[in-house]
């Protein structure tokens, strides 16, 4: 296990460590001129701390720039791995701060989104398979299919414009009130919940379908083996037959999925928070990566990259903890 | 070549057995055997939400690729409207500030004479005088007065005769530094010398030209020089004798000339005082009103150059030549008319001023004297507001006058209304035609889905939207199925090192996060400004490049299993080339799921595509894709009025989509009915 677990690491961290070169070589490739203009941009706005020439000085110092590509590389890796990421240039911070600031908007957004997933989508998907050709079964196929064909600004504009300029029940996009400063700490809360409410149910729709269809998948699968016959035929009850022996092993990719997607939470909702103006790790780099913000762009796409191979890494460990039949070699 | 349908040899089977006559229970010909194909369109054509999204994918190719052939608009046509706008038309009002025209361009006048001139001609009329002398640094102007609307600028010589003043007053200050005087008011010549001559640090007195200066110490080195006076100091000798008396009269009366033996003499203020001037060698310059010139006929267009000329010769009544032509100005029924030769009309001096509201003199001169008319009583009456009907010129969209077929402009009726402003002008509104962008029209018979902020129609726009984003899906999953087949292909079939190297590389491209490289991209080619069909190449590429691991890994593990299944033994055996095993032995059994793969994946690239225009990063305008139009309309406040626009576009993606996945879905189980949907 201890083996396995070392192996896949070292395997990580060289597969991280060709994805931030590719990553490099993009930025390393901006047409200068891009970089430059935003350089200028950022120099002239009010209450500018840093000039043109100390931004691209910041610039070159910290990722190379004025090196090769390979070695610039090394320069940009040997900063990065000892924490120092430098200032983000739209947010005129430390990126690291700016990462702090919001990453956790992020993950509360994705956790919520994440839960009210699996509370629809698993027995939905179960259901489904249990009565398969049903109109149920056709149901839960046709809204997994919508859920995975909605484009997510698309139901976002759809959601505001229902919920927001029709209903008025929510504000338009930001996170909080106008009076949020004057509310009590509980006020508070509850006045971010109240502005989390649609982005987090744009999120579970549109995340419901793929995981609802995975479970009917496997649902089926189980199902359809031969123990859950031996069961019927014994006599098992039609209950104990689904809820211990077919939900038990269908459990097991489950997990296995889930736990892989456990990263996920943090890496932010690119589309949606910035739709919907919630401050976490989503809206800030794509406010980034409009305006050339090479140092949190970098951040950004590491950790999103780190996330990933965290991600398969956990379902690869899962898949054996979970399932005594798999053995790791 | 023999063919190998089984349906054929039995049909061959079946037609000798019925030479014979009888069938048999046993016979094959009574096995209906469905080609592979055939089987697989049975199963496909059983699922009905496969034939749903067949159905929905046919409509949509239809509606995208042969629409635009039979709708009559095109993706980039601009739309028009007539509107009516109350528009205003003009402006009256009485004019009470001068207007300056040159009389000779040898002469410059300063900008400080000409901005006094104003308030300088109101001074005259008020204390009834006939002329007053501006001085500037160096030149000195005359301003006569012919009567109270038109005043005459000229140059003169000026020679100062007299001064008078009582007390002292701050003439200037001397800089021992610099050596120099700075003048409070006048300059005077040869003071510096006079002061320099018997110079006393701690301060004193001297006399220069009849006049007492004191001086002393502000600061270090500099010095504040007093004049003191007390009566009338004279500068010239031949002076008559009452003059003094009739200078001090002038002085005390603040008066701007006076007269003593048939010469007059113009009086400056001076730093506590004033000064007395003589002037010589008059040279007109410019000549200043108020009047305003009405051209009686509209298509007369009354040069400066006659304008100024009228002024000058405005009292006399004799005529004055311009260009080859002779003018004359005459009074009749108390109005000033300009006149030509022949005694025709050509211009009314009034100090009323009707113009349109750009300041072109192009307004019936009837039209003016009724406006005029109407504001005088309004004037009278206090009202605020009055209605005038009248025949004026037709304007069209841009502006411009309309003709008839004859030349003759195109007159109608309208409601001209005069408000009165507060500051005392009067406007000018009436209704025109204008000719603008039909800017998010509703629906209607001519646009059926109305028309978007650029004028454009909806319709149209969705048609070739739905071209471009259908043919992006196309594209970039043709790219990835071709990178994906090269690179799982070799990685399967040679396995070892080749593998290990293609699989790290798949690695790799899974582990990059596609959509925030594509949104820097599209960030990068907008700050580069470029031409938006480049940018849909770039883009399809980098998505194919970027989505190519996936179809790889697959067609990679399916390779493996089949590559030790008895016909690719037999394919080694008969010493086939390793291309044609790939190619010929290997690939065509990994097309059903590389047909399921692709139908899936054009239904993500158009999510990906319409997400990144909708961001406005992927395909820009003027190009359509369904993406660009929703984010043309996605503002708050465009999206709360025109839902007409972006939900039905909204809802044809998603469509689009759900069919390729029901496609995509229904193939896979009708490929292989043993695997769960």
């Amino acid at each position: 296990m201890a083996k396995f677990i070392t192996k896949r690491l070292l395997y990580s961290v060289l597969i991280l460590f060709f994805v931030m070169f590719l990553i490099y070589v993009l930025m390393y490739n901006m047409p200068m001129s891009f970089v430059e203009t935003k350089a200028r941009e950022l120099a002239s706005r009010p209450g500018a701390t840093k000039s043109y020439t100390e931004w691209l000085a910041d610039l070159n110092a910290q990722y190379g720039m004025d090196k090769g590509v390979v070695q610039g590389y090394f320069v940009w890796l040997h900063s990065a791995v000892r924490g120092d990421w430098g200032d983000s240039w739209v947010w005129t911070i430390p990126v690291i701060e700016k990462f702090n600031d919001t990453v956790w908007y992020s993950f509360v957004l994705g956790l919520v989104s994440f839960i009210f997933e699996i509370l629809i989508a698993i027995p939905l998907g179960i259901t489904a398979a249990k009565k398969q050709y049903s109109f149920t079964d056709y149901f839960t196929t046709v809204v997994a299919m919508v859920s995975i064909s909605l484009p997510t600004f698309f139901l976002a504009t759809l959601l505001k414009y229902v919920f927001a300029v029709k209903l008025g029940w929510v504000d338009l996009t930001g996170m909080q009130g106008r009076d949020y400063q004057f509310l009590s700490t509980f006020g508070k809360f509850l006045d971010l919940a109240k502005h989390f409410v649609l982005p987090a149910v744009t999120l579970t729709v549109v995340g419901i379908g793929s995981l609802m269809r995975y479970t009917r998948t496997n649902m089926l699968e189980v199902l359809n083996s031969d123990y859950i016959r031996t069961a019927r035929a014994k006599g098992v009850p039609e209950k104990k037959v689904i809820g211990k022996h077919a939900f038990r092993n269908t459990l097991i990719p489950l997990v296995t999925m889930l736990g892989g997607s456990l990263p996920g939470l943090f890496s932010g909702a690119l589309i949606t928070e910035t739709l919907f103006g919630i401050r976490g790790i989503g809206y800030a780099s794509y406010n980034s990566m409009t305006q050339a913000d090479i140092p949190f762009i970098m951040f950004y796409l590491a950790f999103i990259s780190v996330l990933t191979l965290l991600g398969n890494l956990i379902s690869d460990l899962l898949y054996a903890a979970v399932d005594p039949r798999v053995r790791l070699s | 070549m023999a063919s190998y349908n089984l349906n054929e040899i039995l049909k061959q089977k079946a037609g000798k057995t019925e030479k014979t006559g009888s069938v048999g229970l046993d016979d094959v010909s009574r096995v209906k055997v469905l080609s592979p194909g055939r089987q697989v369109f049975k199963r496909f054509m059983r699922n009905r939400l496969a034939v749903f999204g067949s159905g929905l994918l046919i409509l949509m190719f239809v509606f995208s690729f042969l629409g635009p052939l039979f709708y009559p608009y095109g993706q980039k046509e601009i739309f028009y409207k007539y509107d009516t706008q109350n528009v205003n038309y003009a402006l009256a009002k009485e004019i009470t500030s001068y207007t300056g025209y040159k009389l000779s361009s040898d002469i410059t006048v300063p900008r400080t004479v000409t901005t006094s001139i104003n308030s300088m001609a109101k001074k005259l009329i008020a204390a009834d005088g006939d002329g007053a002398l501006l001085v500037a640094d160096d030149d000195a102007f005359l301003l006569n007065r012919i009567n109270d609307d038109v005043f005459n600028l000229s140059s003169v010589a000026t020679r100062k005769v007299a001064s008078v003043g009582s007390g002292s007053a701050l003439v200037g200050t001397y800089d021992m530094i610099d050596d120099t005087i700075t003048f409070n008011g006048q300059k005077i010549d040869g003071l510096l010398e006079a002061l320099k001559a018997d110079f006393n640090r701690a301060g004193g007195e001297f006399t220069f030209e009849g006049v007492t200066y004191a001086y002393e110490k502000d600061v270090a080195k500099s010095y504040n020089i007093y004049s003191e006076m007390n009566g009338v100091v004279m500068y010239d000798t031949d002076l008559p004798a009452s003059f003094e008396g009739a200078f001090e009269k002038a002085a005390g009366s603040k008066a701007y000339s006076f007269v003593v033996s048939g010469k007059t003499y113009f009086l400056v203020e001076s730093t506590n005082g004033y000064d007395a001037y003589f002037v010589s060698g008059e040279k007109a310059a410019m000549v200043f009103t108020r009047l305003t010139f009405n051209a009686i006929s509209s298509d007369v267009k009354i040069s400066d150059e006659l304008k100024a000329n009228t002024l000058t010769h405005i009292m006399d009544g004799t005529s004055f030549k311009v260009d080859g032509n002779s003018y004359v100005v005459a009074e009749s029924e108390g109005l000033m008319i300009l006149k030509d030769e022949n005694g025709g009309e050509i211009a009314e001096l009034s100090q009323f001023s009707v113009r349109r509201y750009t300041g072109e003199d192009s307004i019936e001169y009837d039209l003016k004297k009724e406006i005029e008319e109407l504001v005088l009583t309004m004037a009278e009456t206090g009202a605020k507001s009055e209605t005038l009907v009248y025949n004026i010129p037709l304007q069209d969209e841009s502006g411009l006058y309309t003709y008839d077929e004859e030349g003759n402009l195109k007159y109608s009726e309208a409601e001209l209304v005069i408000t009165r402003r507060d500051t005392g002008e009067y406007v000018i509104n009436c209704d025109q035609i204008i000719y603008l962008i039909d800017m998010f029209s509703p629906a209607s018979k001519e646009h059926i889905l109305g028309t978007d902020g650029d004028g454009f129609d909806v319709l149209a726009r969705v048609m070739y939207g739905g071209r471009i984003s259908l043919m992006v899906g196309f594209v970039v999953v043709f790219l990835e199925i071709i990178l994906g087949v090269i690179m799982g292909g070799l990685a399967g079939y040679y396995g070892g090192w080749v593998d290990n190297l293609i699989m790290r590389m798949v690695d790799i491209f899974y582990c990059l996060p596609s959509l925030p490289i594509m949104i820097i991209l599209g960030a990068m080619m907008d700050s580069l400004r470029m031409d938006t069909y480049i940018r849909l190449m770039i883009m399809m590429a980098t998505l194919g490049i970027l989505g190519w691991a996936g179809v790889a890994r697959m067609v990679r593990g399916q390779i493996l299993s089949l590559r030790e299944q008895e016909f690719m033994v037999a394919a080694e055996a008969t010493g086939i080339r390793v291309k044609d095993r790939i190619f010929r032995h290997l690939i065509p059994n990994v097309m059903p799921q590389l047909i399921v793969i692709a139908t899936m994946g054009m239904g993500s690239v158009i999510l990906t595509e319409s997400t990144l225009s909708f961001l406005g990063l992927g395909v820009k305008h003027p190009l359509a894709t369904w993406g660009t139009i929703i984010n043309s309309v996605s503002s708050a406040t465009a999206m709360a009025h025109y839902q007409h626009i972006w939900i039905p576009v909204g809802l044809l993606i998603c469509l689009t989509v759900i069919a390729f996945n029901f496609v995509g879905d229904g193939l896979r189980d009708a490929y292989d009915p043993k695997s769960k949907r």
